[in-house]
């Protein structure tokens, strides 16, 4: 089989587990990916919700905080980044948007701007961990709930399902509602214009999981040195693939590698490989 | 040679990591409430700030609970003096936040939102019979209408049941209105109205079937 049919397999399967709520399926365990434990068939905690509480307010819920944490760190110290190409549901909607990115890649203004932000692109990427640290952990310990309140993805997976299943039910709540719909807007034109544009650039819970890169038990990687070097075509193939923008031949435990596999797949001279340890 | 040795060490130093992090993992789930109290706060209970939505106010009173469940002795026995007001809210939760001072203000009452409070409320000449439960401290007791009176299923908070008497088929029986969120208004205005308005209705049944009342 095929390594993006079983990624594909994965994240459809692991989308399907993650909404067995109607089924009577509720579990006290934290989402090791992105979804909102709002959704209407949520069978678990948003990991981000979950840290919020723990630090709300200067409160200090130790467990809460520490929880999720252990949970992203035992995936994180198995596979690394991993969840983030294989299981988060969000990833899989980066696929599909993927195909569109890559084609307004080419037009002339987009490429242009592209240009233009080429040399500030690694530094964007920080912006992730300034989420993380900004709007999960500091504005909430010091004035309340922020990132979640605001949160694209609990939009996408909370808002618009409740509101579809039960139109009737609920009104917006206008200090959130509003605010929150722009950022989704937002986050569906980033998504639509820069490949996997969240997680290269917004995603706290990629933040939370790219320091395990450097030390998870499976990766992405070259094979050996020398072979490399001798048998590489430089023909840039692994990097035009990679949907996380990384210099593939370049690349030793990059925290942004996400081991979707296509560069393994990609390279003609099979010289790049899932690696254990 | 010096590439093995650099292998090796990376090697035990996954070990380790892994060991420690199963290890607290582990130890959390089998040692600690942690598993519940992600379930019962953040599973169970709707994050109506994290919907980015309230659920619709109805301010139509009901002699329906869920699932029929009979009412709590605490609040049968209330109801011989006065409606009982039943406010539910959590340690972290932005709608509990707006919504505590508003019902203080109308109540004319000061408690701390981390803690269990209750008193007999005399409001423009009648008596309200206030219940604040803040259910990451409360006891199983007083939990319990919290299940009992979330009619409309949204398991969200704040959550607010107003409990009044009613006739029905002969016999005086208690007749409940449960309010979410920050009522769907935008204003504390508008909320303390909504409220204001709740507590008139109340009033207003209870005082036609109080006489026949027996809890």
């Amino acid at each position: 089989m095929k390594t993006q049919f079983k990624r594909t397999l994965s994240q459809i399967l692991i989308f399907l587990s993650a909404n067995l709520g109607p089924l009577g399926v509720k579990t006290g365990f934290c989402y090791p990916f992105f979804y909102c434990n709002s959704c209407p068939a949520a069978t678990s905690a948003c990991p981000l919700r979950a840290l919020e509480v723990g630090v709300f307010q200067n409160s200090f819920k130790w467990k809460l905080l520490l929880f999720p944490l252990l949970i992203i760190g035992f995936f994180g110290v198995l596979t690394g980044r991993a969840i983030c190409g294989w299981a988060c549901p969000i990833g899989l909607l980066q696929r599909v948007t993927a195909p569109v990115a890559r084609r307004l890649k080419k037009i002339p203004v987009i490429k242009h701007m592209g240009n233009m932000l080429l040399p500030i692109e690694p530094k964007l990427r920080y912006l992730k961990y300034l989420v993380l640290i900004g709007l999960v952990f500091f504005t909430t310990a010091l004035i309340g709930f922020m990132f979640t309140n605001l949160c694209p993805i609990g939009f996408l997976t909370g808002t618009i399902p409740t509101l579809l299943l039960y139109p009737s039910e609920f009104v917006f709540n206008s200090l959130f509602f509003y605010p929150a719909l722009v950022i989704f807007i937002l986050f569906l034109i980033l998504i639509f214009i820069v490949e996997r544009g969240w997680c290269r650039y917004f995603c706290p819970l990629g933040a939370l999981f790219a320091p395990f890169n450097k030390i998870s038990m499976v990766h992405v990687a070259r094979v050996d040195e020398d072979t490399f070097q001798k048998k590489c075509l430089h023909c840039n193939a692994c990097s035009d693939v990679c949907p996380m923008g990384i210099d593939v031949t370049k690349m030793n435990r990059d925290p942004e590698c996400i081991l979707c596999g296509k560069c393994v797949e990609a390279c003609p001279k099979n010289l790049i490989e899932f690696k254990k340890r | 040679m010096k590439k093995t040795s650099k292998k090796k060490k990376q090697f035990f130093a996954q070990l380790i990591f892994f060991i420690l992090i199963t290890g607290s993992l582990s130890g959390m789930l089998i040692g600690t409430d942690v598993y519940e109290e992600v379930h019962d706060s953040l599973v169970e209970v709707l994050c109506l700030s994290c919907l980015k939505l309230d659920p619709k106010t109805t301010k139509e009173f009901t002699f329906d609970t869920v699932n029929n469940a009979a009412h709590a002795e605490y609040v049968t026995d209330n109801l011989s003096s006065g409606i009982v007001f039943l406010h539910y809210s959590e340690d972290a939760c932005p709608g509990c936040d707006i919504m505590l001072p508003i019902v203080q203000d109308l109540l004319s009452v000061e408690y701390e939102k981390k803690e269990l409070f209750s008193a007999n409320v005399n409001y423009e000449g009648q008596q309200i019979n206030y219940f604040y439960t803040n259910l990451d401290h409360a006891t199983p007791g007083r939990t319990e209408p919290f299940e009992t009176y979330d009619i409309q299923n949204v398991k969200g908070l704040p959550m607010f049941t107003i409990v009044t008497l009613g006739y029905y088929s002969g016999v005086i029986k208690p007749k409940l209105v449960t309010l979410y969120g920050t009522l769907g208004v935008d204003t504390y205005e508008q909320r303390m109205q909504v409220l204001e308005e709740v507590i008139e209705d109340a009033f207003t049944l209870w005082n036609e079937n109080i006489p026949g009342y027996e809890p």
